[in-house]
């Protein structure tokens, strides 16, 4: 058995209780600073502040200053920092408050994290995590309600996690951690205070591991990070109507669980995907060729996608509220999809 | 290239003020502003305040999603827009600038509608609270990402020149801007260019929670416009007219030629970063009182009243003139409703495209 798997068999339900995401991303991280001393957190306000979503509260007090770092406003500059310490062993856990600030380290991420093991010969590591948020409907508008997944899972060299529930958020954050890769990693920051079991102390999730949140029959809904709840919505609804959905979360969009979502296609023959991002070369597109190509003699009916509108997020909440998928946008495209009119 | 004419010298040790904390004029030159003037610059200031208090209680309520509290730089913005010519020059603010905007002329109930992303709001609701423009002010759209504004206003300001026009650019910013690169290149270019700005800097001394010393190793903003080639001045920006007079002067300069120059405007933030902001975590409150004793409002006041230009009638008037002024704004944001769905879909590219056409069918059925 490897460690992993050992870790994975070491999380005992029985020791579970209910806490929040970010309780459940605080503990993570918590727990690999004590056991590693190389782990060490840089970002805006992470220190006292806690971060705005107060994730990181009572970091800086067990760890001291050293370790939880306050960085001036300077993202790019952080996260190449963290490149260096990175590669010279440490293990950074980069902060990076809004997922829209992707756009500022873009370069540090794509041209030199996911390219320095390739360059140097894989002479060089750097096994960083970038922590960062998505997610609309928190009334910030344009520039700080994006969910940019798509653009980094683009990228080879980079992996790219989408925990859902706080059980999955400390086991994958572990695994990125203790990983000797870059890791970008989102939380949805609407999903800050959704409350979950998680196991007290260690255990971890590999990565490349789909969860059936929901078996069903008729159709397969294929959701990410904040979609899951989504998704798990309509199926309560759908459930009432006499449909009954299976919702799968993919949990790492790369490296991704082809298998899970092609046999889950293939037992109900119709499939929505769904993911907050935009839907045009997005992620909903990756994963429906995916499925396609793997389960298309036993589709009854087209993969659909479902995704933010080809709108900048507006302000309004009567515009924002629109422009992601809602539970009955879900279970209206499933009607329409088992009745072949989608 | 430093003038003989100017009022001030850059790179004081000391921040420039005009006036004392009791209200007297300290400069060695004449005051030269009337009596008008002055008055319009301290009504500006409290219009200025009771907008920013009322969104803050708004936010409170629920109505406003979100507000960055401008308390305590009232006098720096009211000296920034008295120095600009409203409407000709450009501005390129920053999201904790109230008394700023409202200055130069954006009426109350646009910024208030902004705030509340009513129909009344000219950018459509689409943009955060605290994030007004104006295209008839010339004022950019404010960024919630920090410092991304600085290159576009050096490049407005490259334009003016290229044009040949005798506008000035204005660039407001926090301290935190500037330890981005983004903030950096947009000095350095304009410094290069000799581009018609002024980079005003209103430094409160927090990037959110980090404070200024892990901000930077420099025990200030000014020093770092030697490195880009224009003056750097350190004003305090509790005093209005030092603000007013500092920033006169370097835009005057701008104008006629003589290239960029970046003012570092010492002051204060009362609030949190922003209302999801809780300060009493990094900052301690005896900083925060030490602060309020030296309000930028209560200075003018004082300095108007011993010039004989302001009492206490004159004080519950223009109190009254500015809680209606208010009331009625919010009253007309509230009342021209919300935003039409469909008008979501325009303004993404200049025609509708053929996808967007087909969500919103999707949308309004």
């Amino acid at each position: 058995m490897s460690t992993l798997e050992a870790l994975v068999a070491a999380a005992r339900p029985e020791a579970a209780r209910v806490i929040t995401f970010s309780q459940a991303v605080r503990e993570a991280l918590a727990e690999e600073m004590r056991r590693d001393e190389r782990v060490f957190v840089i970002g805006e306000d992470v220190a006292e502040a806690g971060t705005p979503f107060k994730v990181l509260s009572g970091l800086v007090e067990e760890f001291g200053p050293g370790r939880v770092i306050d960085t001036p406003i300077s993202e790019a500059g952080f996260t190449g920092l963290a490149v260096g310490a990175a590669m010279t062993g440490m293990r950074p856990v980069v902060d990076l408050m809004f997922g829209d600030f992707l756009t500022l380290v873009m370069d540090q991420l794509v041209n030199q994290a996911a390219k320095t093991h390739y360059m140097s010969g894989g002479k060089l590591r750097v096994p960083l995590v970038l922590r960062t948020t998505l997610g609309a409907t928190r009334r910030s508008a344009a520039q700080h309600s994006q969910s940019l997944q798509a653009w980094v899972s683009h990228v080879p060299g980079l992996i790219v996690v989408t925990p859902s529930t706080p059980y999955d958020a400390k086991g994958l954050l572990k695994t990125a951690i203790r990983n000797d890769n870059p890791v970008v990693f989102f939380e949805d920051k609407m999903g800050y205070t959704d409350k979950g079991e998680v196991p007290e102390g260690d255990y971890a999730i590999p990565f490349g591991v789909a969860d059936v949140k929901r078996p069903g029959e008729h159709v397969t809904l294929v959701a990410t990070s904040s979609m899951v709840q989504v998704a798990l919505k309509a199926a309560d609804e759908l459930a009432r109507q006499g449909v009954s959905a299976e919702v799968v979360d993919p949990r790492t969009l790369f490296p991704l669980d082809k298998e899970t979502l092609v046999a889950s296609a293939k037992k109900t023959g119709h499939v929505i995907v769904i993911d907050e991002g935009y839907e045009r070369y997005g992620v909903t597109a990756e994963l429906a060729a995916v499925i396609a190509d793997g389960a298309f003699y036993h589709l009854d009916a087209p993969v659909k996608r479902l995704g933010a509108m080809d709108v900048p997020v507006p302000f309004a909440p009567t515009l924002e509220d629109v422009t992601v998928p809602t539970p009955e946008v879900v279970v209206a495209l499933t009607k329409r999809l088992l009745a072949g009119e989608a | 290239m430093i003038l003989e004419s100017q009022l001030f010298q850059p790179f004081t040790d000391e921040p420039i003020a005009v006036t004392s904390e009791s209200g007297e004029w300290i400069a060695p030159f004449e005051l030269d502003l009337g009596p008008d003037e002055l008055r319009r610059m301290y009504q500006d200031m409290l219009l200025g305040r009771a907008v920013d208090e009322r969104m803050g209680r708004l936010q409170r309520q629920g109505k406003v999603s979100f507000a960055a509290p401008s308390g305590g730089h009232e006098g720096a913005q009211v000296g920034i827009a008295h120095a600009m010519r409203a409407g000709h020059d450009w501005l390129f603010p920053y999201y904790r600038d109230v008394t700023l905007p409202l200055a130069i002329g954006v009426p109350v109930v646009e910024f208030v509608a902004q705030a509340m992303g009513t129909a009344a709001d000219p950018s459509r609701a689409r943009q955060m609270p605290y994030h007004p423009s104006s295209k008839a002010l010339n004022i950019f759209s404010a960024a919630s990402p920090i410092a991304s504004h600085i290159p576009p206003a050096a490049g407005c300001a490259i334009s003016m020149k290229l044009r040949g026009t005798d506008q000035v650019t204005v660039c407001t910013f926090g301290d935190g801007s500037t330890s981005e690169g983004d903030w950096h290149a947009g000095v350095n270019f304009a410094g290069a260019q000799g581009a018609p700005i002024v980079f005003a800097c209103q430094n409160n001394r927090y990037a959110i929670s980090v404070g200024f010393e892990k901000q930077t190793g420099s025990d200030s903003i000014y020093t770092k416009a030697h490195a880009y080639g224009m003056p750097g001045y350190f004003v305090d920006g509790m005093d209005a007219l030092a603000s007013y007079y500092v920033m006169r002067e370097a835009v005057q300069r701008a104008r006629d030629g003589f290239g960029p120059a970046l003012v570092e405007l010492l002051v204060y933030r009362y609030g949190g970063h922003s209302t999801a902001d809780d300060d009493s975590r990094y900052r301690p409150r005896a900083e925060v009182e030490a602060w309020r004793k030296r309000d930028p409002i209560a200075r003018l006041r004082r300095f108007l009243t011993r010039k004989g230009l302001w009492d206490e009638a004159a004080e519950r008037e223009a109190e009254a003139v500015v809680k209606a002024q208010v009331d009625d704004a919010i009253a007309q944001a509230q009342a021209a409703g919300d935003v039409a769905l469909e008008t979501m879909f325009e303004d993404v590219l200049a025609e509708v495209p053929e996808r967007l056409v087909k969500q919103r069918s999707e949308l309004l059925g």
